[in-house]
């Protein structure tokens, strides 16, 4: 009885003692960046601990994170870690990847655990306080395009916060084959648009002409930041467009008209899915479903970026020479066809580090043009530096997408959203309207609500 | 003697409070100071008093969801009771095979719900998915419908997968409290005259008493803080038409709104807590009978 008394005790004692060790803090952490450590992962904190240990010590060694939601560039950003790791020894670099990067992002920032260097970028943060200023950094800003630099520019301070290494252009892609077969030309306005899908559908009627994966709700976000944003963007600019969502000076933005871009863009998405121009399980295709269908020559058109033409390439190889890239149609009166054609890889550096000087070591040699032209070929995206020479797609497509830029109003992202209005909300939205729970007119009152909102 | 017992015993319940209070108490009190801020998650938060519970019931959007929520429980518990009974009384039976139907009755349950969800996705795709290849074979795709597409048919289809999957969970409460029922109390209801139903109704109901306590509270607790499956299979969606309250939560929460996303959660907390401890006192009560 006494011994089982004793154990007991004992156990109690045990349990109690490892649990209070469990909430004390890493005496050897002066980093600031894991005093409140509590979420974070197991990796994560050993890396800090060796980052701190080291630092306390003698400066010697130094752990940086990198923190991406790039899935496509895991690989070819672990292979240039690498090799810097193994150029030198007093920095180790190590990436962590996040599906929800934008969203773990805000978590880390909330727990003081911001990454070193990180590829989500938001102007939100940026008011925040929560980026460096890298304007200083001429050796990256000198090499770049001064268009991309531009595009690093916040239009606040007038300063850069980040430094994209790549352009992105968005559009719409078609099946060159069924368009030459049909006598199909690219349209540059909506009225020959809907022409070109009535002609499939009629020509071709186990083809979808226009094919949306409406389950992604990023997908249909991205309609509304290319086509009625993308009006903004191309009538009025893009620092005054940016300025316009940031103050939501509604003179310009006008999202709650009935005649105004939004409404419109409601009606010509209604329309079309009610005359049989999308794909009927709209609302429950998928990315894959759509590459698929596109890559077999099941789809003829649909709108994404250049980054998914390695999924398209990979589900049929043989489909290069086929692949045709335009520009959205005009679809309001007066306006021009407009093109994405915006920065890519955008990396900022956060505010707290304490290893700048580090950070910009492991970031020249990431920008190194030998570095940028691996990342840009695998990213399958042109380089933003001008001594990178990369051959980042066949000589078709490049030619297509030189085309579509020179034919359209070139637009960028829109980067001041309302912080509590995302696109995948504004995406959540367009699939309200396309379940048939709004008119034209009732979807922009709508999203002018909750644009409203959430700027608020 | 008796003062020393109850030291020991205060002692020995200090790691199980220490947990409780650090897991529970804490993150309680200081999400209900949170709740009365307009922290954003980066910001300085700045208190506002009770604004963010009235914004709350101002929301269509939250009104929907907890529509949607509780819409889902009453489809859902009521029938994960049902289902996980009538497998409970077919494997308390004399059948051949109870072995293996059990364990097919079980294993959805260990499978991970958001992996259930897209299991489910991939089979209900219309032109795409599994049963309608089927359904095309048998010359009936035209009558194939796009289940995931309407709000009320997603509805119907998240109750069901979720009762599907978790059904084989009620069954072994239920199995377990009908093996407890001692035999006799059959034997002496059937020398009374007692028929089959009747001896359901007044011998083993009574005492599956604790069973269904156990049952109806855990249901009601996860069905009302749906998140995985729904999240996998419809993504809250079409629109918001089947968001749940925990989906609202967190997109709340991630949409730079952590301060109001708090003070829904302690909403969220009163509408899981108000019907638990109704059932448990329903329960209780007709136990004492």
């Amino acid at each position: 009885m006494k011994r089982k008394k004793l154990v007991s005790v004992l156990l109690c004692v045990t349990l109690c003692v490892t649990m209070l060790l469990g909430c004390g803090s890493n005496s050897t952490d002066n980093t600031g960046n894991n005093e409140n450590g509590a979420a974070a992962s197991d990796s994560e904190a050993a890396a800090s601990a060796s980052t701190a240990s080291t630092d306390t010590a003698t400066q010697e060694h130094v752990t940086l994170k990198f923190f991406t939601g790039k899935i496509e560039t895991i690989d070819v950003i672990n292979e240039i870690i690498n090799d810097f790791n193994a150029s030198q020894d007093h920095i180790t670099v190590e990436q962590e990847y996040q599906k929800d990067a934008s969203n773990i992002i805000k978590i880390k920032f909330a727990a003081d655990q911001a990454p070193d260097i990180m590829t989500t970028y938001e102007k939100g943060f940026l008011d925040e306080g929560k980026y460096m200023d890298i304007s200083d950094q001429s050796q990256w800003w000198d090499r770049l395009t001064p268009t991309m630099k531009d595009l690093c520019t916040d239009i606040t301070s007038g300063n850069q916060y980040r430094v994209c290494t790549n352009m992105t252009m968005a559009g719409i892609f078609y099946n060159k084959d069924i368009f030459n077969e049909l006598g199909l030309e690219v349209a540059y306005t909506w009225d020959d648009f809907i022409s070109n899908l009535e002609t499939i559908k009629t020509n071709m009627p186990d083809v979808t002409p226009f094919f949306i994966f409406g389950n992604e709700a990023w997908h249909l976000g991205h309609l509304i930041e290319f086509l009625p944003q993308g009006y903004i963007k191309a009538t009025y600019g893009t620092v005054a467009a940016e300025t316009a969502f940031m103050n939501n000076d509604k003179s310009i933005l006008n999202y709650g008209a009935a005649d105004g871009a939004m409404a419109v863009f409601a009606q010509n998405l209604l329309d079309m899915q009610a005359n049989g121009l999308i794909n009927a399980d709209v609302l429950t295709a998928t990315s894959d479903n759509c590459i698929q269908d596109f890559a077999n020559g099941k789809a003829a058109m649909f709108s994404n970026g250049m980054w998914c033409l390695s999924s398209i390439l990979e589900a049929n190889p043989a489909m290069e020479s086929s692949i045709g890239f335009a520009p959205y149609p005009a679809y309001m009166e007066g306006s021009n066809a407009v093109i994405l054609s915006a920065e890519d890889s955008g990396y900022c550096i956060s505010s707290e580090t304490k290893y700048k000087d580090e950070v910009i070591e492991f970031m020249n040699f990431l920008f190194r043009a030998d570095n940028q032209k691996k990342y840009s070929e695998t990213l399958k995206a042109p380089s933003a530096f001008t001594d990178v020479e990369a051959a980042w797609a066949s000589a078709t497509i490049v030619d297509e997408v030189s085309n579509a830029l020179s034919s359209a109003t070139n637009i960028g992202f829109t980067n001041s959203k309302p912080a509590g209005f995302s696109g995948d909300d504004a995406g959540r939205l367009v699939q309200e309207l396309l379940a048939g729970n709004y008119t034209a007119a009732e979807f922009a009152e709508a999203f002018e609500y909750n644009w409203d909102e959430g700027m608020k | 003697m008796k003062d020393n017992k109850i030291g020991m015993h205060t002692f020995m319940a200090l790691p199980a409070f220490f947990l409780y209070a650090v897991f529970f108490l804490y993150p309680l009190t200081k999400g209900i100071g949170m709740s009365l801020t307009d922290w954003d998650g980066i910001s300085a938060a700045k208190f506002i008093g009770l604004n963010n519970f009235i914004k709350f019931f101002q929301d269509k959007r939250a009104i929907n969801d907890i529509r949607t929520t509780l819409l889902f429980a009453l489809g859902s518990a009521p029938l994960l009771n049902l289902v996980g009974l009538a497998y409970a009384l077919l494997m308390d039976s004399k059948i051949k095979g109870k072995g293996i139907a059990r364990m097919i009755i079980y294993l959805p349950a260990v499978i991970s719900p958001l992996i259930m969800g897209y299991i489910w996705y991939l089979l209900l795709q219309p032109s795409r998915g599994f049963l309608y290849h089927l359904m095309e074979n048998m010359g009936q795709a035209d009558s194939f419908l796009n289940w995931t597409a309407k709000y009320s048919s997603s509805m119907l289809v998240l109750i069901l997968v979720n009762v599907w999957q978790y059904a084989g969970m009620t069954m072994v409460v239920y199995l377990a409290g009908l093996q407890a029922i001692p035999v006799e109390l059959y034997e002496a209801a059937k020398m009374d005259g007692a028929s089959g139903i009747k001896s359901f109704r007044y011998v083993t109901l009574p005492l599956l008493v604790p069973s269904i306590r156990i049952n109806v509270v855990t249901n009601i607790i996860g069905s009302l803080s749906v998140f995985d499956i729904i999240m996998s299979l419809t993504g809250g969606g079409p629109g918001y038409a089947t968001e749940s309250l925990s989906i609202y939560i967190m997109r709340m929460c991630y949409g730079s709104k952590t301060g109001y996303s708090t003070a829904v959660a302690i909403i969220m907390f009163f509408l899981i807590l108000v019907p638990v401890l109704i059932s448990m006192r329903l329960t209780r009560a007709k136990s004492l009978e």
